[in-house]
């Protein structure tokens, strides 16, 4: 397992000419199939997004994808606001469905052999990444049962 | 019982959409029908400091949870159009019961309405009052499931005065005693 932190300012490199792209930012997720969309490389309005399925190998110590046509600039308003980094999990409110503040993302862990998300951490607990509804520039939104008795 | 909430406590909740992680609005007020017993909608101002009201408005209907947090509704279209904005601020105008005087069948006067207490993430029924007692200090009392409202008193059945709670927790555990209570009698 990666995590979405320890991939933060890990290196984009292309393997035609062994060229050193960007930095990986953070990481878009694909909330309806539970997995990495794309990479956001930089942030702001020089960010590029990379698809997943650009990724040649999502190692260690480097990203590795085919060369610098995989960049492309976002497209579309979600892409724009992943660009300026609105919709980073990371640091992000967790509430749950039925209105609960569940405290901050503090990682999300994935496989970075499939891009496929595992959970996220949230404070002290862990919440199954199936369990993602929404993810916004306010909170991510988990489901979570009724609210518990008041007693 | 489930979580039971003041009506206060909801009032500047942000509204946020669970498909989108948004938060579109935040509650300005509670709109709750004295008759019916429960919530008929919210209010709303828009985000932000001095944002000001927002003319759309929440049902309870379309509302897909109220918690201690954010008041979550599934997305954007939850959101009534000002159009048909006054079938829930409408019923808010008619009457207020914050403020009315809670008096016993028997005569005995009990307080004055501070706020009022919901159950949350279910229909908003309001199951009680917060009220400020002549002595004594603020105290919760529970609603019978039908309730006689007119003029600017409450009157409540006499075994109300047994069931003042000093907290939300006590009055979520007397409200079924109070109601079993009434049925039987």
């Amino acid at each position: 397992m990666d995590s979405f932190r320890a991939a933060a300012g890990r290196k984009l490199i292309g393997r035609d000419e062994a060229e050193e792209l960007g930095t990986v930012d953070h990481l878009l997720l694909d909330i309806e199939r539970g997995r990495i969309a794309a990479l956001v490389v930089g942030r702001g309005r020089k960010a590029r997004l990379v698809d997943w399925a650009e990724v040649r190998s999502f190692g260690p110590d480097a990203v590795i994808v085919p060369g610098a046509d995989a960049l492309r600039a976002p497209d579309g308003e979600r892409e724009q606001a992943a660009a300026a980094g609105d919709l980073d999990v990371t640091g992000k409110r967790v509430l749950s469905t039925s209105g609960t503040d569940l405290g901050v993302v503090s990682d999300v862990t994935f496989d970075p052999a499939d891009g496929c998300l595992d959970v996220l951490h949230v404070g002290q607990d862990t919440v199954p990444a199936g369990a993602l509804r929404g993810i916004g520039s306010y909170a991510a939104v988990v489901d979570q049962g009724p609210p518990s008795p008041a007693s | 019982m489930s979580l039971l909430m003041n009506a206060t406590q909801i009032q500047k909740l942000p509204v946020v959409t669970v498909n989108g992680g948004e938060d579109v609005a935040e509650v300005r007020d509670v709109v709750y029908s004295p008759a019916q017993g429960r919530l008929v909608g919210l209010t709303l101002n828009k985000r932000g400091r001095f944002a000001g009201r927002l003319r759309e408005v929440l049902t309870a209907e379309s509302i897909h949870a109220i918690g201690k947090d954010a008041v979550m509704i599934l997305d954007d279209s939850a959101l009534l159009a000002p159009q048909r904005a006054e079938e829930v601020a409408g019923v808010g105008g008619e009457r207020n019961v914050v403020g009315d005087d809670v008096i016993t069948e028997g005569g005995v006067s009990i307080g004055t309405v501070v706020d009022l207490a919901l159950v949350v993430g279910s229909t908003g029924e309001v199951v009680g009052y917060r009220i400020d007692r002549k002595q004594g200090g603020p105290a919760y009392i529970p609603l019978p499931a039908q309730l006689a409202v007119s003029g600017s008193t409450l009157l409540v059945p006499d075994s109300t005065l047994e069931f003042v709670r000093d907290d939300l927790v006590g009055l979520g555990a007397a409200v079924e005693e109070f109601r079993a209570r009434l049925e039987v009698s």
